[in-house]
């Protein structure tokens, strides 16, 4: 049994070294980390006062960890974590942390593709974009 | 039916103008609950999915069919396209 799972939907921030020292204690067997971070960007043609990310936490959080148990029973891993904001955020704000370890790196690039994908478009959050001229709410490309 | 918990997401939230409700209905799946709510005001025909593709969820389930029962449920949410990540 795969229980190496850690997923959240907060409002406050992540801390990257925090969040990698409880994933060395629980993974000495894995070689790999792979860190993929979502941040708030700039848009092109207007200047973001601030994105605001609305979610509907529960259902985004048994959402998420669906899809992380999905993801351990396709790669082999020692480890995931997925957290995801929700609120106000500025320019360069995190938004999402999704670390995946493995042995091996394939499997973790691999696991975190996968889940960064899903998340894209099956986890019930909303991001608006609040800009000078402009607020609109996201679609997806 | 009885008495279920309606909540609205995002741009449908902002069209109805609330974030949740409690409704007396009696409809027995998510397409007449749609046109029954529509006859309470036309800010609910926003969920008819016209301008965008609008997803719900019964007790927290994701469903993609309209005909889905909804018999004995006690939540029922409504949002637009997912943007997370």
């Amino acid at each position: 049994m795969f229980n190496k799972i850690i997923v959240a939907v907060q409002k406050s921030d992540f801390d990257l070294n925090s969040e990698l020292e409880t994933l060395k204690l629980n993974t000495e067997k894995a070689g790999a980390v792979v860190i993929f971070v979502g941040k708030v960007r700039d848009l092109d043609d207007d200047n973001l006062r601030y994105l605001e990310i609305e979610s509907f936490e529960d259902l985004a959080k048994s959402q998420i960890k669906e899809i992380c148990d999905d993801a351990a029973n396709k790669w082999d891993l020692e480890f995931i974590l997925v957290k995801h904001r929700f609120g106000r955020l500025k320019i360069n704000d995190n938004i999402v942390l999704v670390i995946t370890s493995s042995k091996h790196r394939k499997n973790a690039y691999e696991a975190s593709e996968f889940i960064m994908e899903y998340l894209k478009s099956n986890v019930p959050f909303w991001k608006k974009e609040v800009a000078d001229k402009t607020q609109k709410w996201v679609e997806n490309s | 039916m009885g008495k279920v918990k309606l909540k609205y997401f995002s741009r449908i939230r902002e069209t109805i103008g609330k974030t949740s409700e409690l409704v007396e209905i009696k409809s027995t799946n998510i397409q007449d609950l749609i046109e029954e709510l529509q006859a309470m005001g036309e800010q609910y025909s926003v969920l008819k999915g016209r301008d965008f593709a609008v997803y719900s969820a019964v007790d927290q389930n994701i469903v993609t069919d309209v005909k889905t029962s909804i018999e004995g449920a006690t939540e029922i949410a409504f949002f637009p396209p997912m943007t997370g990540g």
